[in-house]
């Protein structure tokens, strides 16, 4: 029965990706700028992580191994170290783009500037970690995540019409600005589909013990949970396109962003759109220090695990620790975090195929997966797809940036 | 020979009572007068630096020497005392014995001081 709320994992997962401060923003320009018309990228960028999480999951169930572990064993510390560091510069750049969200959104709360906001934040994080489990920390981050169901309810109260929404899920070119479309379908990938993700959910399978037999349970975690992040991403992006559709207005900042909660919840509009934006960044930066303790003591054969007692995991303790340091000190000196989430997310997709090419090997050997082994078409769809998103990202990018 | 290289390179090592003492970060080979042969297992920041680069690994050791982190760096760990090859390498230690945990008792001096932590 306990098994059955492990859901929890892929929720907070799913909140990781899809409701923090790097989705939010792109969903909410994606349907500002093009209404329903990027419905298919959230729709892909789903099935995406979700099918990535799933075989996460199952080397994670068969072989009890992450894949900073696996990754290790299998391809040596030489190869690794060339995602591994990318991963490491994404995540710091992740982790001080989602500390700054939570500023911003205790700012919009408070009205005391965002950079006081920035230590308070990130020390709250440290202390969750230092003091939760593995338990608290999942069922906390989930239960809060509920608040950003509010996305959803604000889409559906604003009557969108069925049948734009289902024509939104077919890909399509746009009447204007194709450089910007196809920018924000990558971005709109990048911005879900993080590396940590991945090890982040295969340690918290590790942690909550899974085995063999509990293969079924991570494929239902995998897609259901993604499916609650997806569906307030898409909510997201409806209610984006709703509000602020027919003003074809520009969002550049969250306090414009949070305007779009006022048809729906009037005087309540910037309290809810702050605290699901400050729930989505306060657990995504819960998530990204957590696992830079993971990957390296899994990378490094370390003693790791938040259930033990701290003083038996030093190393890992001192490394989620610095993470957070790191990023804290960094969103203190006051980087602009719709800018470091933009390159964060450029980036992400660009390494994305040295993160995954990789893993779809090991998804082939017995030794990791047992007979559990993934199919010939699944793995070339998604080793197609993995490249030819950086492909897209290499061209789109500089265009986006310089082009314009 | 390369084979056992590939086998032995970065699996992880456990004690006799299965706690973790790390990955094999390095590797010594002998070569007398027969083939040449895997003599000691190197576990440590040091030889992992200095796989990528020596200087690194230099580095790496100066650093751990400012620490007070000097002996047997990196930690050294004889074929004698390995006891099984599998998807772990086993050894007849424990992680007391050897000098693997050197980081680890470093960082718990400052971490057991913290309320909670134990």
């Amino acid at each position: 029965m306990k098994k059955i709320f492990n859901l929890a994992l892929g929720i907070v997962t799913s909140i990781g990706g899809f409701v923090e401060v790097g989705s939010i923003s792109t969903s909410v320009q994606a349907g500002a700028e093009f209404g329903f018309s990027l419905l298919w990228a959230v729709a892909a960028a789903t099935l995406f992580l979700a099918a990535l999480a799933e075989m996460a999951g199952r080397v994670a169930a068969v072989s009890k191994r992450s894949m900073a572990a696996a990754v290790r064993e299998r391809f040596g510390f030489h190869f690794q170290i060339v995602p591994l560091g990318a991963e490491f510069i994404i995540d710091t750049l992740l982790l001080t783009a989602e500390l700054g969200g939570a500023a911003i959104a205790i700012k919009m709360l408070t009205g005391v500037g965002f950079q006081w906001w920035v230590l308070p934040a990130g020390f709250m994080a440290w202390l969750l970690l230092w003091f939760g489990n593995f338990s608290v920390i999942e069922d906390g981050v989930g239960l809060l995540g509920i608040v950003t169901l509010s996305f959803v309810l604000a889409a559906w109260r604003l009557h969108p019409d069925a049948g734009d929404i289902a024509r939104g899920f077919l890909p399509s070119l746009p009447h204007h600005d194709i450089t910007r479309y196809a920018f924000l379908a990558v971005s709109i990938v990048g911005a879900t589909v993080s590396p940590y993700l991945l090890n982040f959910y295969a340690s918290g399978a590790i942690e909550e013990k899974w085995t063999e037999q509990d293969l079924w349970i991570n494929r239902v975690t995998a897609f259901l949970g993604m499916g609650f992040g997806s569906t307030v991403a898409m909510g997201c992006l409806i209610t984006a396109a709703m509000v602020f559709g027919p003003q074809h207005l520009k969002v550049d900042t969250y306090e414009q962003a949070a305007q779009m909660f006022v048809p729906v919840y009037g005087r309540w509009a910037v309290t809810l759109f702050a605290l699901s934006l400050g729930v989505g960044c306060f657990g995504a930066a819960v998530e990204i220090a957590l696992n830079a303790g993971y990957v390296l003591g899994q990378a490094l054969g370390w003693t790791w695990g938040i259930d033990r007692k701290r003083r038996d995991v030093s190393r890992f303790v001192a490394a989620f620790s610095f993470m957070l340091l790191d990023g804290i000190v960094i969103a203190t000196m006051g980087f602009d975090p719709l800018r470091v989430t933009l390159i964060s997310v450029a980036l992400t997709v660009v390494i994305m195929p040295l993160v995954v090419l990789p893993f779809l090997v090991l998804m082939n050997e017995e030794q990791y997966v047992g007979r559990h082994t993934s199919g010939v078409f699944g793995n070339g769809l998604l080793a197609t797809l993995t490249v030819l998103g950086a492909l897209m990202a290499i061209v789109v990018i500089p265009l986006e940036i310089w082009g314009s | 020979m390369m084979d056992i290289v590939r086998d032995v390179l970065d699996t992880s090592v456990v004690d006799r009572n299965g706690r973790e003492m790390g990955r094999v970060d390095g590797i010594v080979i002998e070569q007398d007068d027969g083939p040449p042969r895997i003599t000691t297992l190197l576990i440590g920041p040091a030889a992992l630096g200095s796989r990528l680069h020596p200087a690194l690994g230099r580095f790496v050791t100066r650093v751990e020497k400012l620490l007070g982190i000097d002996r047997d760096r990196p930690s050294k760990i004889s074929v004698r005392d390995v006891e099984e090859v599998d998807r772990k390498i086993r050894v007849r230690l424990t992680v007391g014995e050897t000098t693997v945990g050197a980081w680890e008792q470093l960082l718990r001096r400052w971490i057991a001081k913290l309320p909670g932590s134990q």
